[in-house]
């Protein structure tokens, strides 16, 4: 008994000093911060690695104004309050000099202000609804005009018109089906049907249903999560394939792929900046340190290469600024253009808004599981968060 | 003697909170954000009375608390995001098509409103479910599925009403009631919410003790214990259940309103029975039915998951933390409270019992070496001779 109570009072005092850091004075600390546990875990988990293999790879060559990079981690738990809780404690009490994190957009909200309000500075990696332009957050992932509206563009050129959405209920398909609906109705289109799963739904038969009713030529899939899982195996059940009904997906990437199956998936659209094919030297390598790092199995996503240009573009701003002071590394990204040649090609920090500017590829699935582009555009796209540069988009700029 | 006890142990605490944002000044702590977290943990301390009250006193395993606390930090969320707002309306609103302030959202326009319908709306509801259960003489197992069930329905309408609440997203970027508290600049506010807070952390401390000190403690532990017997000793066993209950939700309610203060954002993972269950492991870790054990478990619980799930722990601590669980469960009913309480006693005999070895055994040395002295002396004495 006495020895379960000793066993009981080393742990809860290792509880509550948890473990310091070293501080030397020839590194530099970043904090990532992402979930490692609950259900948004799988995601992230690819977007961290990125970010860890970009970290190594510039300690490698010598590190930042020579300094060598020390990241701390944090796990968001996929709760939101905990990423803000984590936030502040990365920001304030670790003095990192900026932080890599967040996936889901509820929990770059509850961060934002956080950022904010201690003037720190946030990389935000993943695609999102676009409609907001924080000076300490720097969005590498796509805005709205980067993805969902040259897939449109792209499939109304593919003589598609009867678009039918679906979504899970959360704030980007919410966001992104308003987006279509206006620019549908700009090209003197109507929707067919729309319809919101809940985010952990399971059984679509009744989706599907409506779906058969509604007789679309294509289906806008915003679905995020396990709810795509379910969906494309329910649909395949019913021997729906791409030529019954296109869908043009959003959220699935090469590593969701792997998780639904690629026969299930073979012919399907989605749209995104990079893939694992994308054809260039700058990928090769990503690919190459990216499997032999994490594992042969392992698959490249957007997300993660957003995730891997982050960092980067972070070296190349402080190269710039001569400083790792957030004020001085924002002014250099005000003032000059950060760019870094990503494995998706070229991509520049925007001086106003912080998004990049970047290519956009729309990408079909095959059997092996890869997806392989069918369209890009020649250059890259300037970022357009709010929407300025469209007229049909006039009523949703007024929400802002 | 229990109770002087278990007060003194509450008192040594509020001291040592009383007293960390001195260490701030004195550049002790690693910056204002342990402050503000440790804020958060007194919100958690304040839920975890609420529950030892139904359910360590009363046997009322709630299972679904986070609905209350939900309820009262979405309250004074939206007074919060109305004071940032100059009382007009959302971006989240306009995006779900709304023109005006929805009515729900004016009733808290201003303070006084929000803070009595911040705890007359959970008040309510928990008065409701509370005696329809209690007069039904539902309990158990069944009372525990009801809560879980009522805490998911709520928290999926507040998902699905995203015009009205920002759906999963929440309401964000408010600032607390004082103003902003994130910052060096603003320490004087994050000090004035936190000694607010250990305030009403040290008065719910305080109800809980006088209540449960009284014949109606002793009425409450008597329903834990043989409901049936309560009941046909005469007392409305129903009353004294739904009283207890709508108590521990205004608590709850008036935690999760400090939490959205220090926390700057509430999203609906606050209302999800995850976290409630989250609430229960801190009281039982804690050790329940002693007030003092609930507060303990909630610091405990919060701070290790805290420094666990970052560094080096940062894939395992979830391990960490439920291992403490299930060893808590397994060999400690009493949580760390009732550990220490039955350990001590043991532990101080045990001393008691060496120290007295000690003496007798030094008595006896001494014996020894005054024997052996003096038979030294003996035998060396001749030699000088």
């Amino acid at each position: 008994m006495n020895k379960i109570f000793s066993a009981i009072a080393i742990l809860s005092l290792t509880l509550m000093t948890g473990c310091s850091g070293s501080d030397e004075a020839d590194t530099v600390k970043v904090g990532l911060l992402h979930s490692l546990t609950g259900s948004m875990a799988i995601s992230e988990k690819s977007v961290r690695d990125a970010e860890v293999l970009a970290i190594e790879e510039i300690n490698a060559t010598g590190g930042i104004l020579g300094q060598q990079i020390e990241y701390i981690e944090e796990d968001g738990a996929s709760d939101p309050s905990t990423f803000a809780t984590k936030a502040e404690k990365l920001i304030d009490s670790e003095n990192v000099a900026t932080v890599f994190g967040c996936w889901t957009s509820s929990s770059r909200k509850a961060v934002k202000s956080i950022f904010e309000d201690y003037g720190a500075l946030l990389w935000y990696p993943v695609q999102y609804e676009g409609m907001e332009a924080s000076e300490n957050i720097i969005y590498t992932g796509a805005a709205p005009n980067q993805q969902i509206i040259p897939a449109i563009e792209y499939l109304l050129d593919q003589g598609y018109e009867d678009f039918f959405l679906l979504g899970s209920d959360y704030v980007f398909p919410r966001t992104a089906n308003m987006i279509i609906e206006a620019q549908l109705s700009d090209a003197g289109l109507d929707i067919v049907g729309a319809e919101y799963a809940d985010m952990d739904q399971t059984d679509f038969s009744a989706i599907i249903s409506k779906i058969e009713l509604a007789d679309p030529d294509v289906i806008i899939n915003t679905l995020n999560g396990t709810g795509n899982v379910s969906f494309f195996k329910q649909m395949s059940e019913r021997n729906y394939t791409a030529d019954d009904y296109m869908t043009m997906s959003f959220s699935i990437a090469e590593e969701e792929v792997a998780t639904i199956g690629p026969q299930i998936l073979t012919d399907h659209l989605v749209s995104w900046n990079y893939y694992q094919t994308t054809d260039s030297i700058e990928n090769e390598n990503f690919v190459n340190s990216y499997k032999s790092m994490f594992g042969e199995d392992r698959v490249t996503s957007d997300p993660a290469e957003a995730a891997y240009c982050a960092v980067y573009l972070w070296k190349a701003a402080v190269e710039k600024a001569g400083s790792f002071e957030v004020e001085d590394v924002l002014n250099a990204i005000a003032s000059s253009d950060i760019s870094f040649n990503a494995p998706e090609g070229l991509v520049t920090i925007n001086k106003d808004n912080q998004h990049l500017a970047k290519p956009v590829r729309i990408g079909q699935i095959r059997e092996d599981g890869l997806i392989y582009e069918v369209f890009s555009t020649s250059a890259p796209v300037d970022p357009d968060p709010y929407l300025n540069n469209y007229d049909w988009a006039k009523d949703i700029q007024s929400f802002q | 003697m229990k109770y002087k006890v278990e007060n003194i142990s509450f008192a040594t605490l509020a001291l040592i909170l009383a007293i960390i944002p001195l260490l701030l000044e004195l550049n002790l702590l690693a910056g204002g954000s342990t402050v503000i977290f440790i804020g958060k943990c007194m919100s958690y301390a304040i839920v975890a009375i609420g529950i030892d009250l139904i359910w360590g006193y009363t046997g009322i395993l709630s299972l679904g608390h986070g609905l209350y606390f939900g309820l009262g930090a979405y309250g004074m969320a939206m007074y919060l995001k109305l004071v940032s707002t100059g009382g007009q309306i959302t971006d989240f609103m306009h995006i779900g098509g709304l023109e005006e302030l929805p009515f729900i959202w004016t009733l808290f326009k201003y303070l006084p409103n929000t803070l009595f319908f911040m705890i007359a709306i959970p008040a309510l509801v928990a008065f409701l479910v509370g005696y329809v259960i209690f007069k039904n003489r539902v309990k158990g197992v069944y009372f525990s599925i009801i809560s879980q069930a009522l805490t998911w329905a709520v928290y999926s309408i507040f998902i699905s009403l995203s015009p009205y609440t920002n759906g999963n997203v929440g309401i964000t970027g408010i600032k607390s009631l004082f103003g902003s508290v994130k910052g060096d600049a603003n320490r004087a506010n994050m000090y004035l919410l936190f000694y607010v807070t250990l305030g009403i952390l040290i008065l719910t401390y305080v109800i809980a003790k006088f209540l449960t000190q009284r014949k109606f403690g002793k009425i409450l532990i008597a329903i834990r214990d043989g409901e049936n017997r309560t009941y046909f000793s005469g007392y409305n066993v129903c009353l004294y259940k739904t009283f207890i209950y709508v108590l521990s939700a205004i608590i709850t309610a008036f935690a999760g309103a400090i939490f959205v203060n220090f926390n700057g954002s509430i999203t609906p993972s606050e209302m999800t029975i995850e976290f409630s269950i989250m609430m229960v492991i801190w009281v039982a870790v804690g050790g329940r039915g002693t007030i003092i054990g609930a507060v303990l478990g909630a610091f405990i619980i919060n701070i290790g998951q805290y420094n666990l799930s970052s560094g080096i722990f940062v894939e395992i601590w979830q391990y960490i933390i439920g291992a403490i669980f299930t060893l808590t469960i397994l060999f400690f009913k009493g949580g760390l409270v009732g550990l220490i309480s039955e350990q001590s006693p043991i532990l101080i005999k045990k001393f008691q019992q060496k120290q007295e070895q000690k003496q007798e055994q030094e008595q006896k040395q001494e014996h020894k070496q005054t024997k052996q002295k003096s038979e030294q002396i003996i035998i060396t004495k001749p030699k000088e001779v």
